[in-house]
């Protein structure tokens, strides 16, 4: 590492104005975050005109301190109204929403933050020191190896869904199925549009994650503002033990580091996604766990094992993007357009050409995450008040951003209409226990299991012995087998499903 | 590769079709415009169309909006263009594709006759690309290569697919075609060593220069003026071509004297600066112009080719 580079860097990294960018990128990341309906990409793409009359340095800084905001945020809409902002954040409202219920939202949001802090924290330092020497790994994981993976991720994460298992199979299924929708990669031909050229891209992933999380959930709250009035919403009682402690902490800490482990894992893997990591990690941490049966009724773990990998997935999406040029999401393929609208190209050419910028950069997403704590905190205090809105004031609102969000995709009517058909198929979904989140990561698997499994067919030309060289690919295929079977087995033996988790 | 020779090379286009300067009197905005891009965010044909935007700014002096309807590849927004009001408010800076192909394999709602065509400012880039370190340097020694040994190729659109299909059957390989998925899935499956050799959108403009990878053809009917020691694949000896340029759409119905405004934007726009310096040095596409005319008479040239491609 060149220390001349380094030190202008952090001289760059401490100006006022890089104060201002990054901490103007982390609210407004942040705000659009609690907001159901408002989505990381919607964001990036808007504020990217706004960037033209920036330095490089600060334009990106303030473009990944608004992705990190974003997966902050979202963590609090997700924990006060069971409605979550990103698709990322809906592991962290199966315990967040049941522990703020149960008279303890500041622990919840505290405990949401600083996962998501210390994840972010640790991701980026994973990032400075691993992206350009160990970029190259990630190659290593082929479409085999990705197929493989996919699968163990389809099955395991089928496993959190509670219910009956044949609920979770239909669940699943009819998230295959919608994920198959869209035109042929190779052919071209679309399948399953029915003449609608909107469809050709797939279901819109927006109108399917808005419609099941958010706006379907305002329509079960309307429900019991209508029959079950008492017991609906968040109480912020001022309650003095409501805040995180030493032994709390403590406790999650090792979740902590899980999580963060597992959401670099996933994000330096291009294309598996936050919502992917997030989920991963709740699920590790449920098997990790002495007593499973208390997540999924407000575990602090819980919360602490989503939220820091949500947030560890964004940094770490940028290790192959520096390291390779290849991003890891869509939010770091957006980045890519933002570079070279300030003429710099990213990929393994920014460290030869550009240094300085790059060790900026760094440095600005280290004061990203230490003034997204400050923020957070600031802002938990604000957002917590929500819950002292009726919730016949909070309903509408959450409905009109969902709409707009949906607007904003440029799909029409016709995404509206997309979006209320997901928002009433989750509604029925909540209301006769089928997973929606066995349904909504199925769907957004699929597409990608897929193309690699096919591409794997295709590349073995049909030949299995392929596999004995690939030893990645073979050990998470044993994964996913051994995860299936114990699925089996417990359904089996016990007449329960797996996991305790319950469908909502 | 000099930078200087590129910004040189792509001011020669520039030059060589040089008309005078905007008429005084000639369509002007009168409200703020809306440029439709039929692709997502940070792609290089947003990425060009985001400056183009500041670009025409400054020729029309209203504010231009960027709206992003993305979706096969560019066929939505040709859709949603159908219903635009043909007063010159709303425009696209569109893709050929969504009208020289798509329409040949999925069923839609438009045809080349619905739109009106203002002009084009940039030419496409699609060519063949090998990794840095394949045994093969040159498009002969993969065919070389590739008699001897059984070959995968990453392919993109099924017109790339089937143009090689043919070389394959003509130089008797034993080849099998791997989906992608979109541009940016070439790059792992190169770099990775799980592909020999692939199709390129202009992804190569990234990794040829790092030695990732290395150019052996172009699709295009003419040399890249950033590679022009790499050929054709026409110059190779197989009868295939396949083009695309960027060019101005408008509504059907659009009166004459607003084509002509936009023909005349697009004329001042490969000429400034700042759009010339985004397409050329950081998306490394050539800047080309072609009139509106020309550009009509391209699209329905490249649809015939490449319905007689796509015909067997």
């Amino acid at each position: 590492m060149d220390l001349s580079a380094v030190g202008a860097a952090a001289a760059e990294a401490l100006t006022l104005a890089s104060f201002i960018g990054i901490g103007g990128g982390v609210l407004l990341g942040y705000v659009v975050g609690v907001i159901p309906g408002l989505s990381r990409s919607v964001a990036i793409s808007i504020a990217i005109p706004m960037t033209f009359y920036m330095s490089p340095y600060i334009a990106i800084s303030f473009l990944i301190g608004l992705s990190k905001g974003t997966a902050a945020g979202s963590a609090v809409s997700a924990i006060l109204l069971n409605a979550p902002g990103e698709a990322s954040s809906a592991a962290t409202a199966l315990d967040g929403y049941p522990m703020a219920k149960a008279g303890k939202p500041k622990t919840a949001l505290q405990i949401g933050l600083i996962a998501s802090v210390i994840g972010d924290i640790l991701a980026t330092i994973i990032l400075i020191f691993v992206a350009i020497p160990f970029a190259r790994v990630a190659l290593m994981f082929g479409p085999y190896e990705m197929a493989a993976i996919l699968a163990f991720a389809l099955v395991f994460i089928a496993g959190l869904s509670g219910g009956n298992i044949f609920k979770g199979l239909a669940a699943g299924g009819l998230g295959i199925f919608l994920g198959t929708i869209g035109l042929d990669n190779q052919t071209g031909l679309p399948r399953l549009t029915f003449g609608y050229t909107e469809l050709m891209d797939g279901m819109p992933l927006i109108a399917v994650a808005i419609g099941t999380l958010a706006l379907s959930e305002m329509f079960v709250q309307s429900e019991k503002l209508r029959y079950d009035r008492a017991n609906m919403s968040v109480q912020l009682k001022n309650d003095p033990n409501d805040h995180v402690t030493m032994p709390i902490l403590r406790r999650i800490m090792p979740t902590i580091l899980r999580g963060t482990g597992v959401g670099t894992f996933v994000g330096a893997l291009p294309g598996l996604g936050p919502s992917v990591g997030s989920f991963m990690s709740y699920g590790m941490a449920q098997r990790a766990a002495k007593d499973p049966s208390t997540f999924g009724k407000g575990e602090p773990k819980g919360i602490a094992a989503s939220e820091s990998a949500d947030n560890a997935v964004i940094p770490a999406a940028l290790i192959p993007l520096f390291g390779l040029g290849i991003p890891g999401n869509v939010s770091a393929a957006l980045l890519i357009g933002a570079f070279a609208i300030h003429g710099i190209t990213v990929g393994p050419l920014l460290l030869r050409d550009n240094p300085e910028l790059l060790y900026s950069i760094f440095a600005g997403m280290i004061l990203a995450s230490i003034i997204m704590l400050a923020l957070g905190w600031f802002g938990l205090m604000v957002f917590a008040q929500i819950t002292k809105v009726p919730p016949h004031v909070v309903i509408p609102i959450v409905i009109f951003f969902c709409l707009a969000g949906m607007m904003l995709q440029g799909y029409g009517t016709f995404g509206l209409v997309i979006l209320i058909a997901f928002a009433v198929l989750g509604y029925l979904m909540k209301k006769y226990d089928y997973s929606f989140v066995t349904f909504l990561v199925a769907f957004i698997i699929t597409p990608m299991l897929e193309l690699n499994l096919r591409q794997s067919i295709i590349l073995s030309r049909g030949n299995w012995e392929i596999l004995l060289n690939r030893p990645i690919a073979l050990f998470f295929i044993a994964c996913t087998a051994l995860a299936l079977v114990m699925l089996i087995l417990r359904t089996v033996r016990t007449g329960k499903p797996a996991a305790n988790a319950p469908a909502d | 590769m000099n930078r200087r020779a590129l910004i040189a090379a792509a001011a020669a286009f520039g030059t060589l079709v040089a008309a005078p300067a905007a008429l005084a009197d000639e369509w002007r905005p009168t409200q703020p415009m809306t440029m439709v891009i039929g692709f997502a965010p940070g792609g290089s044909t947003d990425i060009q169309g985001r400056v183009l935007a500041r670009t025409l700014e400054e020729y029309f002096g209203q504010p231009v909006n960027v709206v992003n309807q993305p979706g096969g590849g560019g066929a939505v927004a040709l859709t949603r263009f159908l219903n635009a009001e043909p007063d010159g408010h709303t425009f696209m800076f569109g893709v050929m594709l969504g009208l020289t192909f798509s329409p040949i394999v999925s069923p839609v709602e438009y045809e080349i006759d619905d739109f009106r065509y203002a002009g084009t400012l940039v030419g496409g880039q699609f060519g063949v690309i090998a990794a840095g370190d394949a045994p093969y340097q040159s498009f002969e020694e993969l065919i070389a290569y590739g008699k001897e040994n059984p070959m995968t190729y990453a392919q993109q659109l099924p017109m790339d697919q089937a143009i090689m299909q043919r070389i394959a059957e003509q130089e008797g390989l034993d080849l099998a075609f791997v989906p992608t998925g979109g541009g940016g899935g070439v790059a792992p499956l190169l770099l990775g060593g799980e592909v020999d050799f692939a199709f390129s959108g202009g992804i190569h403009s990234q990794y040829v220069p790092t030695g990732d990878m290395n150019i052996l053809a172009f699709f295009t009917r003419d040399r890249s003026p950033f590679y022009p020691d790499v050929p054709t694949l026409v110059e190779l000896g197989y009868p295939y071509a396949m083009d695309d340029f960027r060019s101005f759409f408008l509504p059907g119905g659009t009166p004459d004297e607003i084509v002509q405004a936009f023909e005349n934007a697009a004329r001042f726009a490969v000429e400034h600066e700042p759009f010339v310096q985004v397409t050329v040095e950081n998306t490394q596409h050539p800047i080309v112009f072609m009139d509106g005319a020309e550009t009509e008479a391209a699209i329905r040239e490249i649809r015939a080719a490449n319905e007689a491609l796509m015909a067997d």
